[in-house]
C-alpha cells in the first residue's frame, strides 16, 4: 500500500510539473514567477491536512492511550512541519520579485511563522523527554494547541490588513481563478497530498520499528 | 513584469531538495532499523561492554 502511494505520488509530481509548466499559461500580471504558486499553495494545504490528522490522532491518543495514535500524530505533525517550512520558504522566494521583500511581519506571515515554530517545539519536545508515555502525552497537548492556530492563519488575511492576498479558493463563493490555472493547482495539490500521505505512512512505520527495537 | 525565471527555478529546486532529503532520511532510517532486526549489518558488529546493547542498535537509535 505504501509503495503504491509512493508511485502514485511520483506520477502525480510529473503530472503536476506538466500542468504547471506545460499546460497552465503565463499569468498576465506577474508573468512566469506566478508558477511558484503550484508548489507554494499545495504545500500549505498538505500541511493543514497533516496537522488536522495530527490533531485528531492526538485527541484519540489522549482518550484511548493507543501507541498507534501517538505514532500517527508524530508522523503527521513532522510531515506537516516539512510542508509548512516549504510553504514559508517558497513564499519568501515568491515575495521578493512580487512584493519587493523576502519577508514582512504582516498578520499572515507572522501567524504562519508562529505555527511553524510551535510545531518545531512539538518535534523538539518529542526528542527531549525520555519517558515515552509522558513525552507522547505532552506532545499530544502541544499538537492540539498548535493545530488550533491553523484557523487563525487562514483567516488572518480577513481579520487584519495584510500584504498577503486573501485566499482564491478556500473561501465562501465560487473561485475567481481561470479553470486551467485551477486545474494545474489541483493536480499539484493531489500530487503533494499523495506524497504527504506516503511520507506519513512511511514515518509511522519507522516509528513502530523504533519502538519495537527499544522495547 | 519580468518573468523572474531564477526565482521559479529556486523555488522548485528548494522543493525538490527538501522533499528529496526527507524521503532519503526515511529510507536511511528504515534500512538501519531493518538491519538491526535481521542482525548486525555491514560495519555494525560488536557489543557495548557496559550496557550489553549492540553498537549497531545504540548507533541507529541515537537521535
Amino acid at each position: 500500500m505504501t509503495t503504491l502511494l509512493g508511485w502514485l505520488a511520483a506520477l502525480g509530481l510529473v503530472a503536476g510539473l506538466v500542468m504547471g509548466f506545460g499546460v497552465a499559461p503565463r499569468e498576465v500580471t506577474q508573468g512566469n514567477v506566478q508558477r511558484i504558486m503550484y508548489v507554494h499553495v499545495p504545500a500549505v494545504w498538505v500541511a493543514y491536512l497533516a496537522f488536522a490528522v495530527g490533531l485528531v490522532a492526538s485527541i484519540a491518543y489522549l482518550a484511548r492511550r493507543r501507541p498507534g495514535a501517538d505514532r500517527l500524530a508524530h508522523a503527521a505533525c513532522e510531515v506537516g512541519t516539512v510542508f509548512l517550512g516549504l510553504n514559508i520558504a517558497t513564499g519568501a522566494i515568491w515575495g521578493k520579485p512580487t512584493w519587493g521583500t523576502w519577508w514582512t511581519w504582516d498578520a499572515r506571515l507572522t501567524s504562519v511563522a508562529v505555527v511553524f515554530v510551535m510545531f518545531l517545539a512539538y518535534l523538539l519536545l518529542r526528542g527531549a523527554i525520555e519517558d515515552r508515555e509522558r513525552g507522547a502525552r505532552y506532545a499530544a497537548v502541544l499538537g492540539i494547541v498548535a493545530a488550533l492556530n491553523i484557523p487563525l492563519v487562514h483567516f488572518s488575511v480577513y481579520w487584519w490588513r495584510t500584504l498577503h492576498q486573501p485566499p482564491s479558493l478556500l473561501k465562501p463563493g465560487s473561485s475567481t481563478m481561470p479553470p486551467v490555472i485551477l486545474a494545474a493547482l489541483l493536480v499539484n495539490f493531489a500530487a503533494l497530498a499523495l506524497l504527504g500521505a506516503y511520507f506519513v505512512a512511511r514515518r509511522a512505520r519507522v516509528l513502530a520499528v523504533e519502538e519495537e527495537a527499544l522495547a | 513584469m519580468p518573468d523572474n525565471w531564477g526565482f521559479v527555478a529556486a523555488a522548485y529546486a528548494l522543493a525538490a531538495i527538501v522533499l528529496g532529503a526527507y524521503w532519503r532520511m526515511l529510507v536511511r532510517k528504515e534500512r538501519e532499523l531493518n538491519a538491526l532486526r535481521t542482525g548486525a549489518g555491514p560495519g555494525q558488529t560488536g557489543t557495548n561492554g557496559k550496557t550489553g546493547v549492540s553498537n549497531a542498535k545504540a548507533g541507529a537509535l541515537r537521535p
